[in-house]
This record gives structure tokens, C-alpha cells and sequence, in this order.
């Protein structure tokens, strides 16, 4: 089992890795694809088999496709792919700060009491279970998260429309 | 009162006389103009009330003391002090030559403004020439009264002051302003010498009071034995320096050569300022002056000063006859005659003869006044005609002019029992005694006078009106009215305010000499005036030639301009073709005018131009360059202080100001990867925080 | 099996830094998009260890990660409609070229 974590986990972390270094956008999303999986293995390692399904499910499906819609719709006319300089101006500025975040959480994690814990065992939710949770004890975030999607949904199509009225 | 304290009395009341005039001209001066007949008032009815304490006080003085000597009542009183012992003091004096001259000058001058008032009667500037007469007349009257040399020298000033301001009277025309500049520069230089005598005076006297009559603190005429004890200046006693400097600004007042030059200009001005200030008293003060100081002059016997005073005299005499003969300006001719009895009279004190030259000062005011407001009623009858060419037959016309014109003239010729005869006289005697040159040449200038004024008589008088001859404009005398078309009228006699004054002044011209001769009361003048002094040995020589030179002048002058007399205008002058080159030589005053112009005036024009040189270079250089480098200094402080620190500061402390807006404005990049940026570092140093706290 | 809880943690923390980086570094929107996506995964994925190693409750952090997931979809649609707005207007997806908000 733990060879799966090692494994899973390099996995995940090349996926993020190319996600963000590669060149070729749909390069990119496509890594980005491969995180996904990583991260929804690490979750059914978890014992969060709903949580996995979710993951795969709506990012992969959903998210990721949405991106290459995005990236599609966003491609010069003249078939160029995207910005020829990859890195944006003062990069080094990002790097160096999430090095840093790295290297102080990875400080902090080391040492820390809680992190020697072992892993107990967990009781097996059901999706029925989940599925009762959410119309029941946690109903209003549910409804709450309904009309967010639905201001997400109507937000996302008012803003990619405007340009068919403003026409320049 | 006894007759000493009545004296006393009066002479604390002298200043009174000339008040009145001085507080008519105060008035006169803020008067609202015209008010032609209130000013005139004022002025005669102020000078009415001097003659009225004038002769109040002559009255007074007449008779003298127990032993008939002089009497002198003085009042002084300090001015201002500048320590215990040493002070400015002022005085008035009451003494028979005060009293006479004031009497004169106050009674004289009455007239003389009453004929003003109808000689003037066209004049737009009226007021301003009675304002001026009143305070020339205080000034005159304060000279006349004072015992203190200091005060005799402001008055003196004045005096010459209110002669500028008369003769420029009409000071649009340009030769008035130029002949007002000449008197008063001619007299100034004449009042340099003055100055130093007053100032050698106190020096050597430590007062300038006359007379104190007080032991201790003697005056300084009371000194003028002690004086003569001390040693002048060139070769002189003090007293003698002090003499001859005072005498110098008595020749430039008195019109004496080589001062003289001023006085034929200062014709410009009215007749009536004329015949009072230039015939009867301004240009008597320095005759008067000489009297007053007499005791100066006399102290040392021996003494080349009064010689000297004699000289001069005697030149002036003969020299200004001899320019009379040759002029054609009725007003030059009395002026140059003035000249010459002036030069008369100096030369009769110079004779060490106080008596002769003050008589013949008195009778002179009388009848060359009365001579004067003749020549101005002429000039008014005839519509300011002056040129005596231009006239004739005025007898006709001007009946009453003319006979006091003729007891002038008879008076100033010296005809025999005329008040010019027995004043004449007695100059001619003194003189005889001391240098029979002088007497000859004086003798010869009494010819030429009685010559000249025949001359006069004849040509304007009598004979033929040439007036209408020529259109040859309306004379020279401009007066301030406006035109009126004056045709040629024939002229005519003036009204009585102007012919009453002179009938009043030929009275006295005629009688005043029985005053002063031997004949009537063995001279009652020479025992008012100076009753110390030595009488002249009469000489029957002197009488016998005066007579006779006055009488062939006279005659001469009847032949060469009576018998035929001018036909026209434009007739040259009977003894022009005699005398020729002469003629013209004495009609051009005898080039004087043009040699001081060549010489002194030259002179000072160019010191005049070498100081203005100096000035220009000089002290405006001197200026420049002080200028200049205070505006340097101002530049450096501009450029270190105000460039340097002040605007560069400023300046880069705003450019400091902008620059680190410019650098901070660069946090709002607008780019959100940065802002995003800024976040995430924010995040690491809390972490850090945490991490190390 | 015998991980200890340190090592998800770094696991997810590395993932965290990682997208930090992306979001950061890179001048293409989309990418940034994607780092936020991956720093997204991370945090949920922060909780589910946290659930496994009994620290929540037993449907917490499952209904947790739901609305994170929910949320984070929501969000990632609207940022690409963001996204192809502002492509139409600029005509490119670099981020250093959106300075509208500078000053």
C-alpha cells in the first residue's frame, strides 16, 4: 500500500509540474488531466471512494474540457498558441515565493507532533449516506451551493456573451 | 516823560514802522485774486500809517541833545544765544539818519504807490505787484531801522530779494527774467564782500551790534577806535578791512562800477518799482549802509579805504554820465543818471563828508522819484511809448507832467537854489578839499548830467509829436493786458492819482535843499545829521564852476536839441554825426556788458562745464560702480542662496517627491499576476513569522 | 498502511507550492487558471487526509470537499468566461498586456 502513495504521489506531482512548464497549452490541460487522476487515486487510497468519483467526474470532465473550450476559443486566428514567451515578466518573483512557502512548510511539517500520526481506521461512508447528509443536516449549504452554481452558470454566460451586443 | 525816555519809548516802537507794510503784504499774499482794490488799500493805507511813526520819530529826533550832539536811543534784544557770553542779537536804533531815512523812504514811497495804483491800473497781475511792493517796503524800513548788522544783512537780503521778484515782474518776457537773474546775481557778488566784513566784524569785535551803549559790552561802531588798533589785511587796520568789505556789497546794491551792469536792466521792470527801488531806496541802502558803518571808515585816518570809496564813486559818476548822453530809452537815461549820482554820493562820503552824501542822498530819493513817475506817466500817455525818438511835443498834450518834469530836471541838473544844487554842492566842496582831480571830474560829470537831462526835456517835450511817424510796433514796454488794438492816438495827460504824486515830490525837490545849505540856518541838515563832523571851508571857486558847468550844460544841451528839433523818428541823433565812433561807443554802455560776457561768463560757463564733467564722470561713476557692485552682490546672493539652495532644494526635493511616486506607482501595474505576487510573499513572511516566533 | 499524516501533508503542500508557481510565474491566463485549479486540489486534498487520519467528523470533510469541488468549478467557469472576455477585447490571454488597472 504504501508503494501506491509513492507511486500516486510522483505521479500527481508530475502531472502538476508539466502542467505548468509545458509549452503546448493542451499539453498543459492534458497534464493537468493526469493531476486530476493522481488526486482522485490519492482519495480512493483515502478511503473517500465518492470523493474520487466526484473528482474524476466533474474536474476531469467538466473543469478540464472547459479549459480546452477556453483555450480553443482564446487561439489566434493565424493558429499561434498562445504567447511565444512562456514565463511572464519577473517569474522569478512567483518561483522564489512558493520555494520559499515550500521550504517553510516542509520546515514546519518535519517536525511538527501531529504529523508522526498513523493512519486509523475509517468506517466506509455510503453515497446514500452522503446523499441523505446533504438534503438533511447540511441542506442549506447545498441550496446555498445551488444558487451559487446558478449565479456561476448566468455570470459565465453574461460575461463570455457581451461581445456579440458590443460589437467593436 | 522827559525826552530821553520819550526816545526810549519810540525806539521800542521802530519795529511798528515796518510792520505795517509787511502784515499788508501777509495778507495781501493770501488774498483771493483780484481784489485789486482792497490790496491797493492796504498797501497805501499801511504805508500811511509808517510815514505817520516815521515822522512821528524824525519829529523826535530833531533839535538833538543839550550840546547838540547826536542822539542815540537803541533797543536790543538776543535772538537766540549760544552760550553765556556769545549770542545773536537783534536792535533798533532810533538816531537822526535812521529818522531822516525812514521819514524819506516812508513818505516817498506813499507816493509812489499811489501813482502805482494808475500806473498799473491795466495790469492783470495787480495784486501780486502791491504784495511784492508792501514787503519790499518792510524790508526796506527794517534795513533803515536796525542796529545790528545781522538784521541790516537779512533786510539787505530781502531787500534784494523783493528787487528780483519787482524787476521780473513781467518774468513771460524773456529780457525781464534775464535782467532779474543779473540784478540778483550782480548784487550777490557784491554781498560776498559784505558777508566777509560781517564776519571779519565779529571776529574781531565779538558783537554786531552797532550801538549798546553799555561800557561793558561796547557795539562794535562803539569799538571802532579799538578796532583802528588792530592789524586788517592789506596794510590796513582791522576797522579799515572791515570797511572796505562792507563796502563792497555797497557797491554791488548801489550800482557802482564795476557792479553797475544790473541797474540799466532792472529797467524792466515798472516804472513805479523803478522810481521806488532803483532811484529813491533799495539803491540808496548801500549809500545808507556806508553812513551807518561811518565810524568804520573813519577810524583810521590815513587810510587808502575812503580814497578808495571816493575813487570809485568818481568813476561811476563820470563814466555812467557819459553813457546817459547817448541813450534813447527814456527810463536807460534816468537810470544811468541814478548811476551817476549815486557814484555822486559815494564819492561825497568818501570825502569824508557823512553830511554831503546823506543830503544828497535825501534830495536825490525826492527828485529822481519825481523823475521816474514822470517818465512813467509819459510812458502811459503815450501808450507805452519808451523811445524818446518817438515822442516830442508832449508839452502840449501832458501840461502838468511836464512842469514837474522840468523841476526835476532843474533839481538834478544842479540849477542854482533846486535842492540837487545845495546837495551837488556840497559833494563838489567835499571833494575840492581832497583831491582836485576827483572835484574836476565830478565837475565834469555835473556838466554831462545837466546835459543829458536837457537833452531829455528837449527831445520829448518839445517839438514835433513823432509818434504816429512810424508803425514801428507799440514800444518796447510789453505790458500783461491783452491788445487793444492801439492805433497811434495822440497821447494824453494822466489822471490824478498818478500826476498828485509828483506834484507832491517837485514841492520838496524844490525847497528840500534849503535844508542843507549854509544860507538858511548855517545848514540845519549838517547839525541834525552829524553835528560832530567838520563843516567844508565853503569856496566861492566850487559854487562859481557848479553854477556855471550847470548852467552850460543847459545851454549846450538847448543848442544841439532845442533850437532844432528832431523832425522824425527816424532822424539820427543830433550829435551822433559830431562824435561818431563816441556816439555808438557810449550808446553800447561801453562794450562793459560785452567784456564781463567775454571774460567772466565765459569763465564760469566753463567751470560751469568742467564740473559738470566732473559730476557726469565722477561722482555719477562713483555712483555706477557702488550701484554695480551692490547688483553683483545681489547676483551672488541669487545665485548661491536662492538658485543653489533654495530652488535647488525645492526643486529636488519635489523630484524626489515625484520620483518615489513614479517607483511606487509601479505597484499598481494593473497586473494581477503581480498583485497575486505581493499576495503569496505576504503569506511567506506570515508563515515565516510563525515559523520563528 | 503506515504513512504518517506528515507525509500527505507535504505531499499536498509541495502540490500547493506548485501551483503557487504556475499562478505566478506564467504569462498565459489559462495557466494561471490551471495553477489556481492545482492549488485548489491541494487544499481539498489537505482535508480528506485530515478525515482519513481522524480529525473530522464522518461526512465533514466529504461534505467539505463536495462544496469545495462544486465551488472550485464554479469559480474555474467563470474564470474562463473571464478569460474569453478579455480575449475578445485584448486579442491575447498574456497577462502582462491586461494593464487597465495600472495607476
Amino acid at each position: 500500500m504504501d508503494t501506491i502513495f509513492w507511486i500516486l504521489s510522483i505521479i500527481t506531482i508530475i502531472g502538476a509540474v508539466m502542467a505548468i512548464t509545458l509549452r503546448n497549452l493542451i499539453h498543459c490541460v492534458l497534464s493537468l488531466i493526469l493531476f486530476f487522476l493522481g488526486i482522485a487515486g490519492h482519495y480512493f487510497l483515502l478511503r473517500a471512494d465518492f470523493l474520487g468519483a466526484v473528482q474524476v467526474l466533474i474536474y476531469i470532465g467538466a473543469v478540464a474540457v472547459l479549459m480546452l473550450f477556453a483555450i480553443m476559443l482564446t487561439r489566434h486566428v493565424t493558429g499561434d498558441e498562445g504567447p511565444r514567451e512562456v514565463l511572464g515578466g519577473k517569474w522569478w518573483a512567483g518561483m522564489g515565493t512558493a520555494v520559499i512557502i515550500a521550504g517553510l512548510l516542509w520546515a514546519i511539517i518535519r517536525k511538527d507532533q501531529i504529523a508522526q500520526a498513523l493512519p486509523a481506521g475509517v468506517a466506509k461512508t455510503s453515497v446514500a449516506e452522503i446523499g441523505k447528509a446533504l438534503v438533511g443536516d447540511w441542506v442549506v449549504p447545498f441550496e446555498a451551493m445551488a444558487v451559487l452554481l446558478t449565479a456561476a452558470l448566468i455570470g459565465a454566460v453574461v460575461i463570455a456573451l457581451e461581445e456579440v451586443i458590443r460589437k467593436r | 516823560m522827559d525826552h530821553a525816555d520819550y526816545l526810549q519809548h519810540l525806539t521800542r516802537q521802530q519795529w511798528l514802522i515796518p510792520l505795517f507794510p509787511l502784515v499788508a503784504a501777509a495778507i495781501q499774499s493770501l488774498l483771493k485774486r483780484p481784489a485789486r482794490k482792497l490790496s491797493a488799500a492796504l498797501t497805501i493805507i499801511a504805508m500811511g500809517l509808517s510815514c505817520i511813526f516815521a515822522v512821528r520819530a524824525f519829529l523826535a529826533t530833531i533839535g538833538g541833545g543839550e550840546h547838540h550832539e547826536v542822539v542815540r536811543t537803541v533797543f536790543n534784544f538776543t535772538w537766540f544765544k549760544f552760550s553765556d557770553t556769545a549770542s545773536l542779537d537783534l536792535g533798533f536804533i532810533l538816531d537822526p539818519l535812521t529818522a531822516g531815512m525812514a521819514a524819506m523812504v516812508t513818505f516817498v514811497g506813499f507816493w509812489i504807490f499811489v501813482n502805482a495804483t494808475g500806473y498799473m491800473h491795466d495790469d492783470e497781475n495787480f495784486t501780486r505787484f502791491f504784495c511784492f511792493l508792501s514787503l519790499f517796503a518792510a524790508s526796506m524800513l527794517g534795513l533803515v531801522i536796525s542796529n545790528n548788522l545781522l538784521m541790516l544783512f537779512m533786510c539787505w537780503e530781502l531787500v534784494g530779494l523783493c528787487s528780483y521778484l519787482l524787476i521780473g515782474f513781467w518774468y513771460f518776457k524773456p529780457s525781464a527774467a534775464a535782467a532779474m537773474k543779473k540784478a540778483f546775481i550782480a548784487t550777490r557778488i557784491g554781498d560776498v564782500g559784505f558777508f566777509l566784513g560781517i564776519l571779519m566784524l565779529y571776529w574781531k569785535s565779538g558783537t554786531l551790534n552797532l550801538y549798546t551803549h553799555d561800557p561793558i559790552h561796547p557795539g562794535a561802531l562803539e569799538q571802532a577806535g579799538a578796532l583802528a588798533q588792530l592789524t586788517g589785511w592789506w596794510g590796513l587796520s582791522a576797522a579799515s578791512t572791515i570797511a572796505f568789505l562792507l563796502f563792497i556789497g555797497a557797491m554791488g546794491k548801489s550800482a557802482q562800477f564795476p557792479l553797475h551792469v544790473w541797474l540799466p536792466d532792472a529797467m524792466e521792470g515798472p516804472t513805479p518799482v523803478s522810481a521806488l527801488i532803483h532811484a529813491a531806496t533799495m539803491v540808496a541802502a548801500g549809500v545808507f549802509m556806508i553812513g551807518r558803518m561811518y565810524p568804520l571808515f573813519t577810524a583810521e585816518p590815513g587810510a587808502w579805504v575812503m580814497d578808495f570809496v571816493m575813487w570809485i564813486g568818481c568813476i561811476t559818476a563820470v563814466f555812467s554820465a557819459t553813457i546817459a548822453v547817448a541813450q534813447f530809452d527814456i527810463k536807460r537815461v534816468l537810470a544811468y543818471s541814478t548811476c551817476s549820482q549815486l557814484g555822486f554820493m559815494v564819492m561825497g562820503l568818501g570825502a569824508h563828508s557823512l553830511v554831503a552824501g546823506q543830503f544828497h542822498l535825501l534830495t536825490h530819493a525826492f527828485f529822481k522819484a519825481l523823475l521816474f513817475l514822470g517818465a512813467g506817466c509819459v510812458i502811459v500817455g503815450t501808450h507805452h511809448e519808451q523811445d524818446m525818438r518817438k515822442m516830442g511835443g508832449l508839452r502840449k498834450y501832458m501840461p502838468i507832467t511836464f512842469l514837474c518834469y522840468v523841476i526835476g530836471t532843474l533839481a538834478l541838473s544842479g540849477f542854482p537854489l533846486t535842492a540837487g544844487f545845495f546837495s551837488k554842492d556840497e559833494i563838489l566842496l567835499a571833494t575840492y578839499h581832497h583831491s582836485k582831480l576827483a572835484w574836476i571830474l565830478g565837475t565834469f560829470a555835473a556838466f554831462l548830467t545837466a546835459f543829458y537831462m536837457t537833452r531829455q526835456i528837449f527831445m520829448v517835450f518839445f517839438g514835433r509829436w513823432r509818434g504816429g511817424d512810424e508803425d514801428r510796433g507799440h514800444g518796447q514796454e510789453h505790458k500783461s493786458h491783452d491788445e487793444r488794438g492801439h492805433e497811434h492816438h495822440e497821447p494824453h495827460e494822466v489822471p490824478w492819482n498818478m500826476w498828485l504824486p509828483f506834484a507832491m515830490l517837485s514841492v520838496f525837490a524844490l525847497l528840500m535843499g534849503w535844508l542843507g545849505t549854509p544860507w538858511f540856518h548855517d545848514n540845519l541838515f549838517h547839525h541834525y545829521i552829524a553835528p560832530e563832523e567838520v563843516a567844508s571851508e565853503s569856496s566861492n571857486l566850487v559854487m562859481g564852476l557848479s553854477i556855471a558847468v550847470a548852467l552850460f550844460g543847459i545851454l549846450l544841451g538847448w543848442l544841439i536839441y532845442g533850437r532844432k528839433t528832431m523832425e522824425h523818428a527816424t532822424d539820427p541823433d543830433p550829435l551822433a554825426p559830431t562824435l561818431g565812433g563816441l556816439f555808438v561807443f557810449l550808446n553800447h554802455k561801453w562794450y562793459i556788458d560785452e567784456l564781463y560776457e567775454a571774460t567772466v561768463y565765459r569763465f564760469t560757463a566753463t567751470c560751469g562745464m568742467f564740473f559738470r564733467l566732473f559730476d557726469k564722470l565722477v561722482v555719477d561713476g562713483i555712483l555706477h560702480a557702488i550701484a554695480w557692485v551692490v547688483w553683483a552682490i545681489s547676483q551672488v546672493f541669487r545665485w548661491v542662496g536662492d538658485e543653489f539652495f533654495i530652488n535647488g532644494g525645492f526643486d529636488s526635493g519635489c523630484e524626489s517627491v515625484r520620483l518615489g511616486g513614479k517607483v511606487l506607482a509601479k505597484l499598481q501595474s494593473g497586473r494581477m499576476q503581480n498583485y497575486f505576487r505581493v499576495l503569496s510573499l505576504g503569506a511567506a513572511i506570515l508563515l515565516l513569522m510563525y515559523f520563528f516566533t | 498502511m503506515s504513512i504518517p499524516l506528515g507525509y500527505y501533508l507535504m505531499l499536498s503542500a509541495f502540490l500547493f507550492a506548485i501551483g503557487l508557481c504556475g499562478a505566478l510565474s506564467r504569462k498565459n491566463a489559462i495557466i494561471v487558471l490551471i495553477g489556481i485549479e492545482i492549488m485548489f486540489n491541494a487544499g481539498i486534498l489537505n482535508f480528506v487526509v485530515f478525515w482519513h487520519y481522524k480529525y473530522f467528523a464522518v461526512l465533514t470533510a466529504q461534505m467539505f470537499a463536495i462544496f469545495a469541488i462544486s465551488i472550485a468549478a464554479a469559480e474555474s467557469a467563470v474564470g474562463l468566461a473571464l478569460v474569453i472576455a478579455v480575449y475578445r477585447y485584448y486579442r491575447s490571454v498574456d497577462v502582462d498586456q491586461m494593464t487597465s488597472l495600472k495607476g
